[in-house]
């Protein structure tokens, strides 16, 4: 299985790390972080596959960290995962180059079908 | 309309109105009993100061129907006044603004309360249905729905009083006294039995719904009623939901969250969805209970060599889960490993407040407390082919072979559609061959001949047990064993179309081919007799007994017919119809949704109905007629089942079935299904008589620009009726700037066929035809007077209220294309003046006919007549205006064809030609 680096960001401790520990039950490399400057600085140190994203983070604005995370590296795919449904920051989100924008909560086998369709299409 | 029924208000709005202008007509009415001259004085403030809508009043107002016709006498002049009294008493003057939000206030409380009318007789329909259908229930299903079933009713007679201003209060009383009486039939059985947080699938079978949900309940009968292989695992009830929720006192913050939710704001709504399943999944698991998960979790895991995993399935308790547009809606979790089984369970309790399920409840009426997910845990079985089977083909309730699809690994992608997979059809009869198999799997991984013959025996033994065809999936693993993983009844999740319980049994071998097929079961059965098609009130009369009850529309009118028809066919109308409620509850077999019926089925020919399989069959067919009784059902003497029975002696019989009769009021209501009827009848009254109750300011009106017009024609905008760039200073407004298609659609009509026949007139455009039949020499003198008068536009862009008078005839039209069917109308009355009174019904039978043609309801009462469509698509409709706005202005025409008996199949046929060439169809129906 290759090596599919997945980082979630998000600041609810508790949901990050059951995701991260399910990816990783699944063959993903999961990992977490609990803030968009921790998320900025993980991006810029490691290249990740995917980074699912929340929206409402505790130090800065989800748009902001997708913003800079697509300044560090243009190619990452960015997928919002955010449970307060706004449709202007989803059109902004994709706008800014947001692979995708699903609605908490997600079911965790629509997850891994999205990100087995990802990781099939790497090269 | 009785006088003084508005007093309240009156005086609200007459404080905002100069009194002055109320003092004087009081003065001119008073004068008015005693001296003739001021009849003049009517005309004038019928023309200056009101919006007449009134139909008779209208007409009797001016001077010359008085003067000109002495042998109307004294009943006219009682009438006249008593119209007059209240038309000075009820209609308030408003102001453009005021009006527009009278008419959104009104027109909002039309459309809740027709919502919670639909609601309610689902919720009446499903409860029936619980009885018969061969499906298990509990307490919860009994109390869920009667507290929806009253939640909608207070809604209905909630927003009947704000429709009507204050009247109908008295219905509180009937609907306090049936409540009660509900209550009391529940309370004989307690609320939240209390029971073990966790029960073994060794334990569970159908009588434990309270405590599984229906899906467990269904399963552990599967397993330890029947006898088959389910996988093995355990239930975390309701008791356990409960106490998760209690330990972490959730319920208070999530109906906090839940209150004031608008459920159009879709955003609102999913993040107020996410928050409160974010709640849940965060809480934590009293200790106790994640213990005890855990415990039964290790009794599963007997096999050291590999990971035990599960799967985690939700079985909602206490609303209806077998509603075809619910299904689904809740969680499954796949190969869930041990660790994350408490996060698992959390999500799935959580999975309560999805989005769907949240407007589901709200709109519906079920409390949100009242619901509760049970959690199957299962293992997973180690699929090698999975599939869903159907124990007969859902569009053919009666097939002699089962249905099979079955795709690789696990059954999920077969339901979802996912995966490659083949279908096969094989018979239930041993042994059990295969009929038909249509492959799109690879060699070799397909279904082998004995397991298609296994699946097809525990298809028919499911059926047989359950007593209704089912709905199965199932998995076959790596050591070819067959388990089940879930079964409920067929006609829920697969087709609404076959709402079949499995009553009877019956080969398709022996039946001739059906004249028609396709229809909805709305009651089960089969019956035999001459067709008998009703369009009108005349044929109900006519209707004889044991004849077919053949029609267009379920009308809850027709109810009247059920105790003499031994089967009903409907072209259209839902399961969920009055009609079909009524025709269960006498046992009557019905078909609606029945394509061409009304053109297939010929008066007085013999037909055999079999409503249960939606098909119609020329002549006697023995076989069908023959078919045994009904099966027991598994409910049946059980407690549930007899508090269910007698709740539905409160809910379910109409009594109040004829809104003529006198009987036909609040204190008529004897059950809750009379209270719907009655609220919904007077519902559509009250929005019907919307423009007759309003008065507005001279300044509301905008004059249409009509090129040579002798008749003036006047628009009122209620809400978005006019173009944004129409400027509202000005006192003329053309075509151009009218956004209103029902108008556009009457105005169409009015303008297509200019006056053609005798006398010779020219065709100089609308103007002329107006002129002409005013000149017409043919006609009353009355005319002349009355063409003056003014013709209002009540308008928003969905909406239109067109009130005529075109010489001494009174017309009303009144149309609403809504978002939803249930809300459309176009509603038509018609009311002709001082001709003699055979004219007058010649013409009114003439008008009838013709509507009567174009599917119009039509009653007619005396020289009155109401013609009605309801719940039909918006073009199907607008045409429908179109046709009123011909008629309107060719009741001239008619009134000729009255004088001269000998014109009248000419001017008939012509007439329908112009119609026809005006609908785009041909002349021959």
């Amino acid at each position: 299985m290759s090596e599919f680096p997945i980082l979630v960001v998000d600041d609810e401790e508790e949901f990050v790390s059951t995701l991260v520990q399910r990816l990783r039950k699944r063959g993903f490399a999961g990992e977490g972080v609990l803030s968009g400057s921790a998320a900025i600085a993980r991006v810029a140190a490691s290249d990740f596959a995917v980074i699912l994203l929340d929206m409402r983070l505790p130090d800065m604005d989800g748009g902001q960290v997708l913003r800079e995370i697509k300044k560090i590296r243009p190619g990452s795919r960015v997928v919002i995962l955010t449970g307060h449904a706004s449709a202007s920051e989803g059109e902004e989100g994709i706008k800014n180059g947001a692979f995708d924008y699903l609605l908490k909560p997600v079911e965790f086998e629509t997850l891994l079908e999205k990100l087995e369709a990802a990781r099939e299409r790497v090269p | 309309m009785r006088p003084g029924r508005f007093a309240s208000r009156d005086a609200r709005v007459w404080k905002e109105t100069p009194p002055r202008r109320k003092k004087s007509i009081r003065v001119e009415f008073t004068r008015s009993c005693a001296s003739a001259h001021v009849r003049y004085r009517f005309s004038f403030f019928t023309a200056f100061l009101f919006y007449s809508l009134d139909g008779p009043a209208s007409v009797m107002l001016k001077g010359n129907d008085l003067s000109e016709q002495p042998n109307a006498g004294d009943q006219n002049m009682t009438f006249f006044l008593d119209r007059l009294t209240s038309l000075f008493r009820t209609k308030p003057r408003l102001k453009p603004t005021e009006l527009q939000a009278a008419f959104r206030a009104h027109y909002k409380d039309f459309r809740a309360l027709l919502t919670a009318n639909n609601n309610a007789l689902e919720l009446m329909a499903e409860m029936e249905q619980a009885l018969t259908a061969g499906r298990s229930f509990g307490m919860a299903f009994v109390r869920g729905n009667c507290t929806a079933l009253s939640v909608n009713i207070y809604k209905m007679i909630h927003h009947l009083t704000r429709l009507a201003d204050g009247r109908y209060t008295e219905l509180d009383q009937p609907f306090r006294a049936i409540t009660r009486q509900l209550e009391q039939v529940i309370a004989s059985r307690s609320a939240n039995t209390e029971g073990a947080a966790i029960l073994s699938m060794a334990e569970v079978d159908a009588g434990m719904v309270d405590q599984v949900g229906e899906k467990m309940a269904n399963l552990g009968e599967v397993r330890n009623r029947v006898g088959l292989r389910t996988p093995d695992g355990f239930v975390i009830t309701a008791t356990a939901a409960r106490h998760f929720i209690e330990a972490n006192a959730l319920q208070v913050e999530i109906n906090r969250r839940l209150k004031g939710l608008d459920l159009d704001n879709l955003e609102e709504l999913y993040t107020v969805s996410a928050g409160i399943q974010s709640l849940i999944s965060n809480a934590p698991l009293p200790a106790a209970l994640a213990e005890a998960i855990l415990a039964h979790h290790q009794q599963l895991d007997t096999n050291p060599e590999a990971e035990l995993l599960v799967a985690l399935r939700s079985s909602a308790l206490g609303e209806d889960s077998s509603n075809v547009s619910f299904a689904g809606q809740y969680r499954t979790q796949l190969n869930v490993s041990r660790e994350f089984v408490p996060q698992a369970y959390k999500e799935i309790v959580a999975g309560k407040y999805k989005s769907q399920a949240i407007v589901y409840r709200q709109q519906r009426g079920f409390r949100h407390q009242d619901v509760h997910m049970c959690v199957g845990c299962l293992r997973m079985v180690e699929a090698t082919i999975s599939g869903v089977l159907y124990s007969r083909a859902p569009d053919d309730p009666r097939s002699p072979f089962v249905i099979i699809q079955a795709a690789p690994g696990l059954a999920a992608s077969v339901v979802d559609g996912s995966a490659s997979s083949e279908q096969l059809r094989v018979s239930r009869t041993p042994p059990h061959p295969i009929v038909h198999r249509a492959s799109g799997m690879e060699q070799g991984r397909s279904l082998t001949e004995p397991q298609a013959a296994e699946l097809a025996t525990v298809g028919v033994l499911l059926e047989e047990h359950f007593g209704a065809p089912q709905d199965i999936e199932w998995s076959i693993d790596r050591a070819g064993l067959l388990y089940i993983l879930q079964s409920r009844p067929l006609g829920h999740s697969v087709s609404e179309e076959a709402q079949e319980s499995g009553k009877h049994r019956a080969t398709t071998n022996d039946l001739p081919g059906p004249l028609l097929a396709g229809g909805v079961c709305a009651s089960q059965g089969v019956g035999c007799g001459p067709v008998f098609t009703v369009r009108s009130s005349l044929d109900l009369l006519r209707f004889p007994r044991g004849a077919v009850l053949v029609i267009e529309t379920p009308y809850p009118d027709w109810a009247s017919l059920l105790n003499r028809a031994v089967a009903v066919v409907s072209e259209t109308g839902q399961p969920a119809a009055h009609l079909a409620t009524v025709a269960r509850e006498f046992g009557i077999p019905a078909i609606f949704g029945m394509h061409r019926a009304l053109a297939t089925l010929e008066n007085s020919s013999l037909i055999t109905v079999d409503a249960t399989a939606g098909k119609v069959y020329a002549g006697r067919v023995e076989p069908l007629l023959a078919l045994a009784a009904p099966k027991p059902n598994l409910m049946a003497g059980s407690p549930v089942y007899k508090i269910l029975t007698q709740a539905l002696a409160h809910i379910t019989p109409l009594n109040l079935t004829d809104p003529a009769s006198p009987f036909f009021r609040p204190d008529g209501c004897q059950t809750l299904h009379d209270l719907t009827r009655f609220c919904h009848e007077k519902a559509v009254v009250e929005m019907f008589t919307f423009g007759e109750r309003y008065g507005f300011d001279d300044k509301a009106a905008k004059q249409l620009v009509v090129e040579n017009s002798p008749a003036q024609w006047w628009v009122i905008d209620l809400d978005d009726g006019f173009t944004p760039d129409f400027d509202p200073e000005s006192r003329y407004i053309d075509l151009n700037h009218i956004t209103s298609a029902p108008m556009q659609a009457i105005w169409q009509g009015m303008l297509a066929f200019p006056w053609a026949g005798p006398p010779p007139v020219s065709l100089g455009g609308f103007g002329s035809i107006i002129f002409q039949s005013t000149r017409n020499p043919n006609l009353d003198p009355a005319v002349r007077s009355a063409m003056a008068a003014k013709n209002y536009f009540l308008i928003s862009r969905n909406f239109c209220n067109l009130s005529v008078r075109l010489g001494y005839h009174f017309a009303l039209v009144e149309a609403n294309l809504g978002e939803y069917l249930t809300e459309n109308y176009v509603s038509f009355q018609f009311k002709g003046g001082a001709a003699d009174e055979n004219r007058r019904l010649l013409r009114i039978r003439l008008i009838s006919k013709i509507l009567g043609e174009f599917d119009f309801r039509v009653e007619q009462k005396v020289d009155a007549m109401t013609a009605r469509i309801e719940k039909k698509p918006a073009p199907y409709l607008l045409e429908r205006l179109t046709i009123l706005g011909y008629l309107l202005i060719h009741t001239r025409q008619i009134d000729m064809i009255m004088a001269d008996e000998g014109m009248a199949a000419s001017y008939q046929q012509k007439i329908m030609a112009d119609l026809h060439t005006l609908m785009d169809t041909p002349t021959e129906r």
